[in-house]
């Protein structure tokens, strides 16, 4: 199978049966951005705006080399913005102002602090 | 982003004040959510407690139960949430529960080869090994080779089932109730069930074994 074939033909997020090394028995403790990352999910899951089904496909569709890249909440993140520009809940333009608004603050807090 | 990122996807120091790319992409987020009132300005804060309620200790009251009271076992082998939701747990999630008892002749283990799907409902959040390659790409496989690297060896006769997590169905393992227990109580039952044994590549503990950890 050539490359591009098998990237046609799995899935980024799909491991089942690949070979693979040994399992390192790692376990972190998560970030507090994480741990709200995950609530995010969670309280968009009660309120029936993205389900589980969704928040995978969403991963998938970042395409294999982010899927490979990203650490597991920063994919998380991403496609939850995605999914959420899709649904036309917010847009591109807002999240951009809004994350430079964001990290203006932090500076401000980081300079006078 | 830079090639530095990339090899470097992990979170900023702790202590250098300033928030990484993904973390300020959150907060942005959720700022944005909030003020177009998809969710309460407390949400996410409540969501953040009722997670912290949700870790393997709870999974393994739910186990000492269906050892000690052969009705709730009944109910919890039958439907998962339902027997859960009767506790007073409730799901995050649209998804089902199966739980997978454990038997002399069938050892089940839960793996998601897509993601990460797992019972947080009950277990908290998964270790960082369920969510990484080579036990999603290999529990499938080898399961016997698998489980032998958690130390736990499975009789040839005994048959090992795989269950594959998905977004609509999570699974618990209900394992076998250690021998030398008999006159446990359900506390005393609850400290043999660890987080491994209820994603099924250990076995519930041992009294001794309990004893020298």
């Amino acid at each position: 199978m050539t490359h591009t074939e098998e990237l046609v033909r799995r899935l980024p997020t799909e491991m089942g049966g690949l070979e693979a090394g040994a399992i390192l028995r790692t376990e972190h403790e998560y970030a507090p951005w994480e741990k709200r990352c995950h609530a995010l999910a969670n309280v968009l899951d009660t309120h029936k705006i993205v389900n589980t089904e969704e928040k995978r496909r969403g991963i998938e569709a970042l395409g294999t080399e982010m899927v490979a890249s990203l650490t597991y909440y920063e994919r998380w993140i991403v496609a939850f913005a995605n999914i959420l520009f899709q649904k036309q809940i917010l847009t591109p333009e807002e999240l951009s102002k809004r994350m430079s608004d964001v990290e203006a603050r932090y500076s401000a807090t980081a300079t006078t602090g | 982003m830079s090639s530095h990122e990339h090899e470097h996807p992990h979170l900023p120091e702790a202590g250098d004040g300033m928030p990484g790319y993904y973390e300020i992409m959150e907060t942005a987020v959720r700022e944005l959510l909030v003020e177009e009132k998809v969710f309460g300005p407390g949400e996410i804060r409540h969501m953040l407690e009722v997670m912290d309620t949700r870790t393997p200790a709870l999974g393994s009251k739910i186990v000492a139960r269906a050892w000690v009271d052969p009705a709730f076992r009944s109910r919890l082998l039958a439907n998962g949430r339902t027997a859960l939701e009767e506790l007073g747990i409730d799901f995050f999630e649209d998804t089902q529960l199966m739980v997978l008892e454990n038997t002399d002749t069938v050892h089940n283990v839960v793996v998601c080869t897509l993601c990460s799907c797992y019972p947080r409902e009950i277990l908290g959040l998964p270790p960082d090994w369920y969510k990484l390659k080579p036990y999603r790409a290999r529990t499938v496989k080898e399961p016997r080779v698998v489980l032998a690297e958690f130390g736990t060896v499975i009789p040839d006769d005994v048959e090992i089932r795989v269950s594959d997590s998905t977004a609509m169905i999570r699974f618990l393992v209900l394992p076998q109730r250690p021998e030398g227990t008999e006159n446990f109580n359900e506390e005393q039952l609850a400290a043999l069930v660890t987080r491994d044994a209820m994603i099924g590549v250990t076995k519930a503990l041992t009294p001794v074994e309990e004893q020298s950890r």
